[in-house]
């Protein structure tokens, strides 16, 4: 292993465009990581369209035992593979490149991305030979083959392999800095580390009994404890995405305008308020379940008294008012929307982390936080509104604001130009607007009934039957419309990704950078701290805000109205 | 308040990544995790009046 | 900037007005959020119950029988229909792929359903007042419910149970 690291050692290489200290060992893991992802967002994505055309009861697509099927290998492919392996290599390539700091063990890497790889190979190969139909969840007494089991394990481990490497290069960061601050970037990437230590222990802490018991060496799982350690799984692993998109949208403001976050320990603030109280918000999942009583219901679903949704509120801010104070600089000045008007709208990047946040904030966060209040979950749970909240959540925030980085990752990490670059511009408009009709038709589905997860809502063979609202098929039209119109955009991603990275052109410097870097904005003028910063940005969170109560009254005023329960 | 170039506490607390990874996991552990399975492991059986006003014995 | 170490001063940097401004209002409305939670699961009528008892599938199949026997005024489809009176205990189990009884409720009476499972987890989803709850076995879920409305209403399994899960629909009738 290496020892004491001087300039120009062999293995760093200098990047011609950022001028940043790479260490190319890390580069490769990197990379791996990011090819994973893609390869599990094509899968994810191919499933999404299967799915999408089986719901839609025009089409009907798949049969029964298929569609639980490709609906475990779309949820786990798309939730868990795709993102954690992009975020895998944010964190080793932002350890590293972003902190001019090397790699702390180079084999540590290759060990946690073999293993995350081999446990990606097992959950794949078991859920498309039948023996995993238990979808994401996977919630115990059902089933499934030991082997999908063991991959997830497997897949835990090597995950955690890498996270503690990203600690460790910080460490050897932190020595050679004494007494400095991580870059906004990097300290976003650690919240969302630290947050998949405790996804990751979890998951440790009920796969393996689970695998056991599958095994037959446990006799029995109770299936109130599977659901509650799960959980620790599987709402804090969407939680990492929350922490590592933010920081990609810092990043991105900062790559596209040139926009620094207008108070850093504002935002850093806010980081910490998602470390310390985003992970227990597992609980919106059990608000309906037996077993737990109502004082841990609200104390924890409420992320400890909503600090996690008040930090995303920060951030809400922050990053558009980061845009904003660049873009005045500039001297779009005018009014209070002109820094706007003017944004580099052609960037794919920027186009990109604009719908990102739109999509995030107004449809993923605002239903979050209804679906997650105690009462409000009556109304919600498991309809197919809960995946319309996290597709404006993890699709129109997390994998749009991941597409669109990836546009200077493609320079800047693989070293190759962007194929079919022209039509990048149009890529975030017709992925984030698909979603947004995906999801927003999916929650009103889901307001009229409809379930999640469920292959015929025509209930063919039951011994009773239902039939929803007609308004239904409305949207489920709508749900088809946006749905395609989303793996549309999805898939030229992947195609000119895939394009690029193995067929691309060789990128040799700056002279090739298709996708513009902004160059940083001219320094305050005098005043500029007296009185409003981001006045465009103030308007337009307390639009947010206004939409939020609204709906939050909505719901409460629809509940109101159902039959009594207590 | 001397304007010394000692760091703020709080600044301290927010570079300390190792500390923060201790509150992270702490905090979910008690509050989420140890307070959960307790209060599964608390849970009574069916109260007897209930059974017998059914099954009459 | 992002990607740079902040400047020396990061942490004395004084807060804008309009970030404090929003800030406040954020924190505020996050704390609306919560004891709007607590204030409404004091006063209002619709609330996730949290009486639950231990229960095993063979203890919970015998009380739904034993309920499904005394109480029951006929068969619709091979299952009982079952009509206890207000006030009562109501046992209702859901099963790969059925919900066992059909039951005869009256219209603003309270009934104390207890509901269980005798395999895997199943959803309780009644509709179309799109009411939702969770269905576990070994735990029997007690739930307190007033139907404000007569009709005809569907028990809709929404949890995947298994490959038969679209065919899992219950009923409930409720009389004026």
């Amino acid at each position: 292993m290496a020892v004491a690291v001087h300039e120009g050692e062999k293995w760093f290489r200098t990047c011609d465009v950022t001028g940043f200290k790479v260490d190319i060992r890390a580069e490769k893991i990197a990379k791996v990581n990011a090819v994973m992802a893609v390869v599990s967002f094509l899968i994810a994505v191919v499933a999404a369209l299967l799915l999408v055309l089986t719901r839609w009861q025009l089409f009907h697509l798949l049969p029964v035992d298929w569609y639980y099927r490709v609906l475990t290998l779309h949820g786990l492919d798309a939730l868990v593979f795709w993102i954690i392996f992009f975020e895998l290599a944010a964190l080793v390539f932002g350890s590293t490149a972003f902190l001019n700091t090397r790699m702390s063990s180079p084999f540590a890497g290759w060990l946690g991305t073999g293993l995350a790889i081999l446990g990606w190979l097992l959950v794949n190969y078991t859920i498309l030979t039948g023996n995993a139909d238990v979808l994401m969840t996977s919630y115990a007494p059902l089933k499934a083959h030991p082997l999908f089991y063991l991959g997830m394990i497997l897949f835990a481990v090597g995950a955690l392999v890498i996270v503690t490497v990203f600690f460790a290069n910080l460490m050897i960061w932190r020595r050679e800095n004494p007494g400095q601050s991580l870059p906004l970037f990097v300290y976003g990437l650690m919240a969302a580390a630290i947050i998949a230590v405790i996804t990751i222990v979890s998951g440790a802490i009920i796969y393996i009994p689970t695998f056991l018991w599958s095994l037959g060496i446990i006799s029995d799982i109770d299936p109130a404890v599977y659901k509650l350690i799960w959980w620790g799984l599987g709402h804090p692993s969407q939680q990492i995405n929350v922490a590592a998109h933010v920081s990609v949208w810092y990043l991105l403001a900062f790559l596209t305008v040139g926009g620094t976050s207008i108070n850093e320990k504002v935002s850093r603030f806010a980081f910490v308020l998602y470390i310390i109280a985003i992970n227990v918000a597992s609980a919106h999942h059990l608000l309906v379940d037996p077993a737990v009583s109502p004082v841990w219901k609200v104390w924890n679903t409420s992320y400890v008294m909503y600090l996690a949704v008040f930090a995303s509120m920060i951030h809400a801010f922050a990053v558009p008012s980061a845009i904003e104070v660049a873009q005045r600089r500039r001297g779009f000045t005018k009014g209070l929307f002109e820094w706007l008007k003017a944004a580099p709208w052609g960037n794919p990047a920027f186009s990109g982390l604009m719908l990102s946040m739109i999509i995030f904030g107004f449809i993923g966060g605002i239903t979050g936080v209804v679906n997650g209040m105690e009462q409000t979950n009556i109304i919600v749970h498991n309809t197919i509104s809960v995946p319309g909240h996290f597709k404006g959540a993890v699709v129109g925030g997390t994998a749009l604001a991941f597409m669109s980085v990836t546009y200077y990752l493609i320079p800047l990490l693989f070293r190759k130009k962007i194929a079919f670059y022209g039509v990048s511009k149009f890529v975030p408009w017709l992925f984030g607007i698909g979603v947004a009709i995906l999801a927003v038709s999916m929650y009103i589905l889901g307001a009229f009934g409809v379930p999640r997860r469920h292959w015929d809502i025509t209930f063919s063979g039951g011994p009773f039957t239902f039939t929803f609202n007609p308004v239904t098929d409305f949207f489920w039209a709508l749900f088809g419309i946006g749905g395609i119109l989303a793996v549309v955009g999805a898939l030229i991603w992947i195609l000119q990704v895939v394009v690029s990275v193995f067929f691309g052109k060789p990128f040799n410097g700056p002279q090739d950078l298709q996708i513009p870097i902004a160059e940083p904005p001219p320094p305050p003028k005098k005043g500029e701290h007296e009185g409003f910063a981001a006045p465009g940005t103030f308007v337009l969170v307390l639009l947010f805000m206004v939409a939020f109560i609204i709906f939050v009254a909505l719901n409460y005023g629809w509940l109101s109205a159902m039959w009594e329960v207590k | 308040m001397s304007e010394e170039r000692k760091t703020p506490f709080l600044q301290l607390v927010f570079d300390d990544f190792i500390l923060l990874l201790f509150i992270g996991v702490a905090v979910y552990a008690v509050s989420y995790l140890i307070w959960g399975l307790m209060e599964l492991a608390w849970i009574p059986p069916i109260p007897d009046e209930i059974k017998q006003s059914l099954l009459g014995r | 900037m992002a990607i740079l170490p902040p400047g020396e001063n990061w942490f004395h940097q004084k807060v804008a007005k309009d970030e404090k401004i929003w800030m406040g209002l954020a924190f505020v409305m996050s704390l609306f959020l919560f004891f709007w939670m607590i204030i409404w699961h004091v006063y209002a009528k619709q609330n996730p119950s949290f009486v639950t008892y231990k229960t095993t599938p063979e203890e919970f199949y015998q009380l739904t029988q034993a309920f499904i026997e005394k109480y029951k005024i006929g068969e619709e489809n091979g299952i009982p229909v079952v009509k206890p009176p207000p006030g009562s205990d109501v046992f209702l189990l859901g099963r790969q792929f059925r919900w066992e009884p059909v039951l005869v409720l009256k219209k603003g009476e309270e009934y104390r359903f207890h509901i269980s499972s005798l395999d895997v987890l199943h959803g309780f989803s009644i509709q179309p007042v799109n009411m939702n709850f969770m269905v576990f076995p070994k735990y029997d879920y007690v739930l307190t419910f007033r139907p404000t409305s007569a009709g005809e209403y569907a028990i809709v399994c929404n949890e995947f149970c298994g490959i038969g899960h679209h065919m899992m629909i219950g009923k409930i009738i409720v009389e004026e």
